[in-house]
């Protein structure tokens, strides 16, 4: 096999020596960008004319057409190499065989060039076909998410690494997001943490293996996990210590940038599990056999971490309850128009480390069935912290699941919720719970309305549920689900649907509220289509950061 | 091809020849390039060849619906990005606006085609997607 390349990037020229290498492959080297466009082209031109096998071209996009017709005309494969994703595009549309952001090390320019014996050659001019066999080779063999190497690749190199070494460990890095993240945060937003998570593990990995690390290879298993494998000291206890130390400092720097980017509440929902397993090589079983085999025991290993977490968390739900250790965040809700504080929506936290996010928090009980329990500790404390927070005329909204309604000490007339000012309650119901049993449910409504308090439906916009069933529980606010609002400035779908809403609740006099407004742009939106009540971070600025904060400090 | 000097290219989707005919004579009219197609499949393959800035795409057709054009349009790795899509669903359809936001559309028009609405959506589309490029 003969490779020609141009390049003028010194790692690329490095990694397609070594690449080249590894083939037994003759390499032609040609320092690309040194002269202009004209000594460039006269410098290319006559060396592909020798035919060689392939051709790594870092994309000068002036030549890029001439070098495709050129390595077409001669049946010669063409790999572009590209600074940026301008040059993707550009590489793509002309039509290249395969293609590769920079950097690229030796392994991927390996994988690559390998990669062009089976790919089956575009004959003419077809460009749908070509790029619909590239996409399925780019995700064989590097994860397009993160850009990681998928599993035959890394078969390869962990192949190595157990021939080399006679041992290897692997870490299987488990990823458990609270289930309910994406129906609380839409789907743009999983994206974009999952985009955050991979960019934070390759972040790790590229500062670990800088350093004298052994830290060898991560690979994206499709799902949301991660493997490394990895070469540990020989002694017990200081392999064991090592892998701690991976397992914790990964943590911290995913979580972190999970923070950073998305702040803690997302950041509360991701929990890390790490699990291990040691190979050894073994010449009667196919190297192959035995890191598949690792794996599996690394990732049975992490879910072994993970269910222990689980019922640990149980135990700190518990203690919880019974010292009451929740305290109430108040999250204001303003009139759009005149960002007057209209009220405050109650939010409940544990102070358990592990149940701060209260989403965890009453996962953890409805799978602990300490549902009721719960909620009932957080609608006193809700209800016992409304008088210092809450100036006259200003309304609480309390979150109530329909689970609650079942509960015999969630009546209006019962001790907790027996209030001295009703009119002032606004119990919101989540859409996203399915109500199977209409007839019961609304009559425990009307118990309640009757007595003064006031309903709004949550999260709308997030389930199936048409207007026709929200129209049905008669409510007095309509909660929009976080979804429609986060980027509507730049989404006409999402105003369309907003203005439709807000126009069904004019005609029945009923108030919207948007909920999640984040940025400046979001709020001019909002109010614009009309909008009457508005809330999110964008509204915990100074004046209100200070009073939120600190009626959550009081109570911690 | 005409769209060279016109105002953007459009690609109708309808499986009602008069509907397409309509649409095409008005936004002819106001200067855009228009090219048809009577069903999903036709249209994507017409993506291929006209490149269109804009799709107006109808929901109800036989074959692949316009949900499911939408999704492939929108998922393409080359022009998924750059290229607008407006439905047009039935009218005081709620469920379908639903549908038009999980499938990735970008904005929609209800049937009967009211003209003003329609170009006030297609200019703000076309006007967006400079914007974004």
């Amino acid at each position: 096999m003969r490779i020609v390349g141009y390049v003028g990037d010194t790692a690329l020229q490095e990694a397609l020596a070594e690449a080249a290498g590894r083939l037994g492959a003759e390499l032609v080297s040609i320092n690309a960008g040194a002269g202009g466009l004209a000594a460039n082209a006269d410098q290319l031109l006559p060396v592909l004319r020798t035919h060689p096998n392939a051709l790594v071209f870092e994309v000068k996009p002036d030549l890029l057409a001439t070098v495709r017709t050129e390595t077409r005309a001669r049946d010669i494969s063409l790999i572009a190499a590209c600074n940026g994703q301008e040059d993707v595009r550009r590489a793509v549309r002309c039509g290249v065989d395969d293609w590769m952001l920079l950097p690229a090390d030796a392994d991927q320019v390996h994988a690559r060039l390998m990669a062009l014996g089976y790919r089956p050659r575009a004959g003419g001019d077809q460009p749908v076909g070509e790029l619909a066999d590239h996409m399925r080779y780019e995700e064989l063999l590097y994860d397009r998410f993160t850009g990681f190497p998928t599993l035959p690749v890394m078969l390869e190199r962990g192949r190595e690494l157990l021939e080399r070494r006679g041992r290897m460990t692997v870490l299987y890095i488990e990823f458990v997001r609270y289930s309910k993240l994406e129906e609380i945060y839409g789907w743009e937003k999983l994206d974009a943490v999952l985009q955050s998570t991979a960019a934070a593990v390759r972040d790790f990995y590229d500062t670990r293996t800088s350093g004298e690390e052994n830290l060898l290879m991560v690979s994206h298993t499709g799902d949301d996990d991660f493997i490394f494998f990895t070469d540990l000291p020989d002694a017990v206890e200081t392999a064991e210590r090592r892998i701690n130390e991976i397992t914790h400092a990964l943590e911290q720097h995913v979580r972190g940038r999970i923070e950073a980017e998305h702040g803690e509440d997302v950041a509360g929902l991701f929990e890390i599990y790490v699990g291990s397993a040691t190979l050894f090589r073994n010449p009667k079983i196919r190297p192959e056999r035995i890191i598949y085999r690792g794996i599996r025991e690394a990732a049975a290993a992490a879910r072994g971490v993970e269910s222990r977490e689980r019922s640990r968390k149980v135990a700190d739900l518990k203690e919880t309850i019974r010292e009451e250790a929740v305290y109430i965040v108040y999250h204001p809700i303003v009139v759009t128009e005149t960002k007057e504080i209209y009220g405050y929506e109650a939010l409940a936290r544990g102070t358990h480390r592990a149940l701060r996010s209260p989403e965890v928090m009453f996962g953890v009980a409805e799978e602990a069935n300490l549902i009721w329990e719960l909620s009932r500790l957080c609608r006193r404390k809700a209800i016992q912290g409304m008088d210092e927070t809450l100036a006259a005329g200003q309304y609480l909204f309390l979150n109530i699941d329909p689970h609650d309604f079942r509960d015999p000490s969630f009546r209006f007339d019962e001790e907790d919720m027996n209030v001295p000012h009703p009119e002032r309650i606004v119990l919101e119901i989540t859409e996203r719970t399915a109500i199977t049993d209409y007839p019961t449910f609304q009559g425990y409504l009307r118990a309640f309305r009757d007595h003064g308090f006031r309903f709004a439906v949550d999260d709308a916009g997030s389930g199936y549920a048409g207007l026709g069933s929200i129209a049905n529980l008669e409510p007095d606010f309509i909660k929009l689900d976080i979804s429609l609002i986060s980027g509507i400035d730049a989404n006409f779908m999402k105003q369309n649907l907003v203005e439709t809403m807000v126009q069904f609740a004019n005609d029945n006099g009923i108030k919207v509220i948007a909920e999640g407004v984040e940025r400046v742009e979001e709020y001019e939106t909002v109010k614009q289509i009309g909008v009457h009540l508005t809330q999110g971070f964008y509204f915990h600025d100074a004046q209100t950061r200070g009073h939120v904060a600190g009626a959550a400090t009081a109570k911690a | 091809m005409a769209a060279a000097d016109s105002k953007g290219t459009i690609l109708v989707v309808d499986d009602n020849p008069d509907n397409v005919e309509i649409l095409r004579a008005f936004l002819e009219s106001r200067g855009y390039a228009v090219s048809q197609a009577p069903d999903g499949r036709t249209a994507l393959a017409r993506m291929e060849q006209v490149r269109p800035e804009l799709v107006l795409l109808d929901v109800m057709m036989p074959g692949m619906d316009g949900w499911q054009v939408c999704r492939t349009i929108k998922n393409h790795p080359e022009f998924g990005g750059s290229t607008r899509v407006v439905m047009v669903t039935a009218k005081g359809a709620f469920e379908d606006k639903f549908e038009g936001l999980r499938n990735g559309a970008d904005d929609y028009v209800v049937k009967p085609v009211d003209f003003k609405d329609l170009l006030e959506k297609v200019e703000r589309n076309l006007a967006a997607r400079g914007s974004a490029a």
